[in-house]
């Protein structure tokens, strides 16, 4: 199903979109393939596929070490995008959005790049690195190529350049509710909320807010504020990472956070304050 | 050329979260630095606390063993012991100017970090050094300096504990707080506008450089030659002479144990163009784009990246990329001692490495200025260790 058909379905279903982030190959390929796997078989609607990059400065702790971990495995950008196939090859029909720091397309080229990532199945690229002044050319490929870049917004960000991302962005907006890097928090803070709302009178686009959700009431909160949906990532790389020797085995408790997220976008979306 | 940019280096590839802030900055440079209680308070402070113009000095015992004239731009002597504190004083400056209360950066050999928390006490502003682990025990004396002088240090555990690993961790510490912090740039590396505003302030070396030679020699240098990673030492040296195409520039990486696979931080030599820290310059690197770590008995020089500027100049051929080696660069701190009585710091002795290494480039009748970046008494237990215990 492709991106925007899948978003669509959802709102008509009344039910904020789940998609967990994670960084492909950490700690192993195998691992990876069956968490994505058991996450869309239990509430993930999308995927952020991370591709792991050495120097991941948009990243907290948890998702650095994640990096560290899969690169040291030896994870390579052609080995994920070989991943991306393997999942559309198992079955996983959601739509995979890829995430990676610019170097990573910058090197092998971008139209390569998304040409590559596109065959493979993924429908989105996220480049948490660059902002909308250097995006030119990735936004200029990706709309060649059929890539929604995904662009990203945050509390910071003012009225003028809401505006301008607001008026490029394709897919989904990314709305970071936190100052900072990403890993999970434990409190929600009343300014996410203000910001979904401020994003809102600029655009229709489909909202996920991520960065600092890791509970089900935090979901809950941030859909039934007006975010179309989640994106946790560190949260579920803290509970395999307890385990980095045989991380299948939590695979269960994941599965239960899976469940609970998606049940809070769901609880989220029948108390709607917009 | 586009604003940010050198040829295709530069630019600004950072998070959203922190765009604002770039912006902000940006405009505040534009702002204060051209006026004269700014250029009046820097100018007083550079002379009065650091101790500007520094010398430039004829080493004569050193020039008959290259056989060429050669000067010292004594960058050693600014306090602090080395060219940082040119650009801590207006970055901290600049920063009060902004109203921000706390100072952050990441120091490798110690330097930026010890000129970072001299700066930040005279401006009644709170300083936090980001350093590496591994750093934090080659260069124990800044070190202690920082903490003397209140500054806090946080040591960077993360990657390989090194220069590259506490840039990342300050970039992500300024995410959480850039509107009460500054990140106080310590090389001409990282997004626009960083690159642009620490070659200013260290313009101020090229700019008595320049004034010196002219007064001792009556002619401009036939050389300049400078050590460097991200740069600041070098691009200040050169930025008044770039246009005169006549002066020949050098610029000198470190080349580690050799130029064989990760035994090197020499950039120019085994890099490509690629994106790191918030900007697209030259950078150690793999085939699919992973930033290789550097190595180099020099911390200072630590690092994979070359700032946009000296890529460019480099890219262009206007600047001429050279390195050298661990082995040279403890032989010729000795020569150094023996010649001139100076301890340069390791980062400097690679550029003198070089000088020594390359003296036919010379020609006997000819002046040329080593920006002598630092001194060395930072670095006195591993050049003790290297060139007595090996």
């Amino acid at each position: 199903m492709n991106l925007e058909e899948k978003l669509r379905v959802l709102k008509e279903q009344r039910e904020g979109a789940h998609m967990p982030h994670v960084y492909y190959g950490d700690p192993t390929e195998e691992f990876s393939l069956k968490l994505i796997e058991c996450m869309v078989e239990n509430g993930a609607d999308l995927i952020e596929f991370g591709i792991p990059f050495s120097d991941p400065t948009a990243d907290g702790p948890t998702f650095q070490e994640a990096c560290e971990r899969a690169l040291k495995k030896e994870m390579t950008p052609p080995k994920c995008i070989q991943g991306i196939k393997r999942l559309r090859r198992n079955g996983v029909k959601v739509p995979i959005i890829v995430t990676t720091y610019y170097n990573i397309p910058y090197v092998v080229g971008i139209k390569k790049f998304l040409d590559e990532i596109k065959k493979a199945g993924a429908q989105a690229l996220i480049v948490p690195n660059l902002p909308i002044e250097e995006a030119k050319e990735l936004l200029y490929e990706g709309k060649k190529n059929g890539v929604h870049i995904i662009l990203q917004i945050t509390p910071i960000t003012t009225e003028k350049r809401l505006k301008t991302i607001s008026d490029v962005a394709s897919g989904f907006l990314y709305v970071i509710n936190v100052e900072g890097v990403t890993g999970a928090r434990e409190n929600m803070t009343n300014s996410t909320l203000k910001l979904v709302n401020r994003v809102k009178k600029h655009t229709d686009l489909t909202i996920l807010t991520g960065f600092g959700i890791s509970k089900r009431k935090h979901a809950e909160a941030v859909v039934s504020a007006g975010a179309d949906g989640v994106i946790v990532g560190s949260a579920y790389a803290k509970i395999y990472e307890k385990n980095l020797i045989t991380p299948e085995e939590t695979l269960p408790e994941i599965t239960r956070l899976v469940k609970q997220i998606k049940r809070g976008c769901i609880e989220g979306y029948k108390h709607r304050l917009l | 050329m586009k604003k940010g940019r050198f040829g295709r280096f530069g630019g600004q590839y950072v998070n959203e979260m922190l765009m604002p802030a770039l912006i902000e900055l940006e405009e505040a440079f534009d702002k204060f630095y051209p006026t004269q209680t700014f250029q009046g308070k820097l100018e007083g402070l550079l002379r009065d606390y650091g101790g500007r113009p520094t010398p430039l000095y004829h080493a004569e015992n050193f020039s008959k063993l290259i056989g060429c004239k050669v000067y010292l731009k004594r960058e050693d002597l600014l306090c602090g012991g080395s060219h940082k504190l040119n650009n801590a004083l207006g970055q901290a400056l600049l920063a009060k100017k902004m109203g921000k209360t706390r100072i952050i950066t990441e120091t490798a050999a110690g330097q930026h970090g010890l000129a970072t928390v001299m700066a930040g006490n005279i401006c009644g502003l709170e300083t936090e050094i980001f350093i590496g682990v591994k750093d934090i025990k080659r260069q124990a004396s800044n070190v202690n300096k920082i903490k003397l002088l209140g500054g806090k240090v946080t040591p960077v555990k993360s990657g390989g504990g090194v220069l590259k690993d506490a840039v990342s961790d300050t970039l992500r510490e300024w995410t959480t707080c850039s509107q009460t912090t500054y990140y106080l740039m310590g090389s001409t590396v990282g997004p626009h506008p960083f690159p642009e505003i620490v070659a200013t302030f260290q313009s101020i070396i090229g700019i008595e450089i320049k004034e010196q030679i002219l007064e001792k020699e009556g002619k401009h240098p036939n050389a300049i030659l400078a050590c460097g990673s991200g740069g600041s030492n070098a691009i200040g040296a050169f930025r008044p002479f770039i246009s005169d195409e006549e002066i020949r520039l050098y610029f000198v990486e470190g080349g580690g144990e050799s130029l064989g696979a990760n035994n090197s931080a020499a950039a120019f030599q085994l890099g490509k163009p690629g994106i790191l820290h918030g900007a697209l310059m030259q950078v150690l690197q793999d085939e699919y784009g992973q930033i290789k770590p550097s190595k180099t008995r020099a911390a200072g020089l630590n690092y994979p990246g070359r700032g946009p500027e000296i890529s460019y100049l480099c890219e262009t051929g206007r600047v001429k990329a050279c390195y050298a080696l661990d082995e040279d660069v403890f032989k010729a701190v000795q020569i150094m001692g023996r010649t001139e009585g100076l301890i340069p710091a390791l980062e400097t002795a690679h550029v003198i490495a070089y000088v020594l290494n390359h003296r036919s480039e010379f020609d006997k009748d000819e002046t040329i200025v080593i920006n002598y970046s630092g001194r060395g008494g930072k670095d006195l237990k591993t050049i003790m260790r290297n060139c007595y215990e090996s």
